[in-house]
């Protein structure tokens, strides 16, 4: 889970919405799918956190 | 051992009055001869001179002969010589002459000169000079100093020439007072400048220099003040040949208003006058310290205006950098939330969706349960605990139990009666 890339995340994101709005998640999978839904998404938004103080961070050095 | 005949004998001067009695008589008009001059042989005492004149052919001595040309002879071709050669009568020239032969007892056999042609030998040192200038081209050196790389600043110079020159002094006038205050530092290499000797001298002196080459930048030859007399030594091959091959540059300052020599020819730079030359070497002085005006003059002005100017647009370039890379975070963080939302929106409707249908479901189990079929008014009938669905499964002496929603009844059975259809 940890390995798992911004890029990685936001397509198994994606593709667990794709299926859901197609309705063909099974009842039994659900809660399962939407935890790990959540999961991904809060690994999404600490990757763009860290990335943004990160440039920030890179972007105040360069000023002179 | 006697002789018959009578012995006919001459004195000495009998001999030498028949001898000068011939030539005479043979040679009684003077005619033109070709010679090369190999020695003057002027006597300054008695104003008298007595040239040896020999002919060569490749190199050797095919004839040689004494020769006299009187005081008075001498001056009145001399001066001739200097207005149309600008050279003296001297040792080593091609000379076409007016000569008749005589015949002296004491002296013997010699030729007077009566006059020399001197346009003949101007002619000859021109052919000279044109031989000196194709030897070099077809060797290739002519150019050869003028390819040398000409320092920056001309500050150390080997100057050949003699120390009583005016055309010295004027340069090392113009050198010194310059008001600019540049410094020039300079050796002299005392040579003669002119005349038959020139050519050794000045040779002598340049090998000396070119041995501390490295401690000079450039060479310079100056003479002046000496008229326009003597200057064929610098159409020497030698000497013009060794000048084009210098390995620093040489400049010229001769000092004359005759036709430019070889020497002057194949330098890196010939100026007119020794002064002119002062004025080149100040002028390249002075081109390089106005450079390094301008630099300095960039560097103070210019510089800081530019380092400002770069420093504003690399802060544009960082503000757009900055904005560019806030842009793309700010849309992914919308997208995610997007999807988070409609995650929160699908999961709901799916629970929604089931839940209905679990509704529906129920509502269809609710209508089918028996209870609710009794309170539609119908009832259920049991024997013995069994369920009775036809006339067949009936005990008649048992007793039935009815079922109503609200409670049962006990009965017996009178009778059964049978659907005609049943």
């Amino acid at each position: 889970m940890d390995k798992i890339n911004y890029e990685g995340a936001f397509e198994e994101l994606k593709n667990i919405i794709t299926h859901l709005e197609r309705g063909d998640i099974a009842v039994d999978e659900l809660a399962e799918k939407v935890k790990r839904a959540a999961q991904l998404i809060e690994l999404c938004k600490t990757k763009l956190t860290a990335t943004e103080e990160e440039v920030n961070k890179v972007i105040a050095s360069m000023e002179v | 051992m006697s002789d018959p005949s009578p012995k006919k004998i001459f004195s000495l001067s009998q001999v030498a009055a028949s001898i000068k009695k011939t030539i005479a008589e043979r040679y009684s008009s003077a005619f033109w001869v070709k010679a090369e001059m190999n020695k003057l042989n002027h006597y300054s005492h008695s104003g008298h001179c007595y040239p040896d004149l020999v002919e060569k052919s490749e190199g050797k001595i095919i004839a040689e002969m004494r020769s006299v040309l009187w005081k008075g002879d001498y001056q009145n071709i001399n001066q001739r010589f200097l207005n149309v050669l600008q050279e003296p009568l001297k040792d080593g020239i091609s000379v076409l002459m007016l000569v008749s032969i005589s015949f002296d007892a004491v002296y013997g056999i010699s030729l007077r000169i009566i006059d020399i042609d001197p346009s003949f030998s101007l002619g000859e040192l021109t052919r000279e000079k044109q031989e000196t200038i194709n030897r070099l081209k077809q060797e290739q050196l002519f150019d050869n100093n003028r390819k040398v790389s000409f320092p920056l600043l001309p500050k150390r110079l080997a100057i050949v020439s003699v120390e009583t020159s005016k055309g010295l002094a004027d340069f090392l006038k113009i050198i010194r007072n310059n008001h600019w205050g540049y410094a020039f530092e300079h050796q002299l290499f005392p040579a003669l400048l002119q005349g038959d000797k020139a050519v050794i001298s000045i040779l002598a002196q340049l090998t000396l220099i070119k041995e501390n080459h490295l401690n000079f930048d450039a060479v310079a030859l100056i003479r002046g003040g000496g008229g326009d007399v003597g200057l064929s030594c610098y159409n020497n091959y030698k000497l013009a040949k060794e000048l084009a091959n210098f390995p620093l540059p040489v400049l010229t300052g001769i000092g004359h208003s005759t036709n430019e020599t070889v020497c002057e020819m194949v330098a890196f730079k010939n100026a007119i006058t020794p002064s002119e030359l002062a004025d080149f070497l100040i002028q390249r002085f002075h081109e390089f310290a106005v450079s390094v005006i301008e630099a300095e003059t960039f560097l103070t002005t210019r510089i800081p205006s530019y380092i400002s100017e770069k420093k504003i647009e690399i802060h544009q370039l960082i503000r757009q950098f900055q904005l560019a890379s806030h842009n793309l975070l700010r849309a992914q963080a919308t997208e995610l939330t997007m999807m988070q939302n409609s995650l929160k929106m699908l999961v709901r409707q799916t629970f929604q969706t089931e839940k209905n249908a679990l509704k529906s479901a129920e509502q269809q189990v609710n209508l089918l349960h028996p209870d609710n079929v009794l309170k539609r008014g119908f009832s259920i009938n049991y024997q013995k605990g069994k369920l009775i669905k036809s006339l067949d499964d009936i005990d008649t002496e048992e007793e039935l139990i009815i079922q109503f929603y609200d409670g049962e009844v006990i009965s017996s059975i009178k009778q059964l009666k049978k659907n005609s259809n049943g």
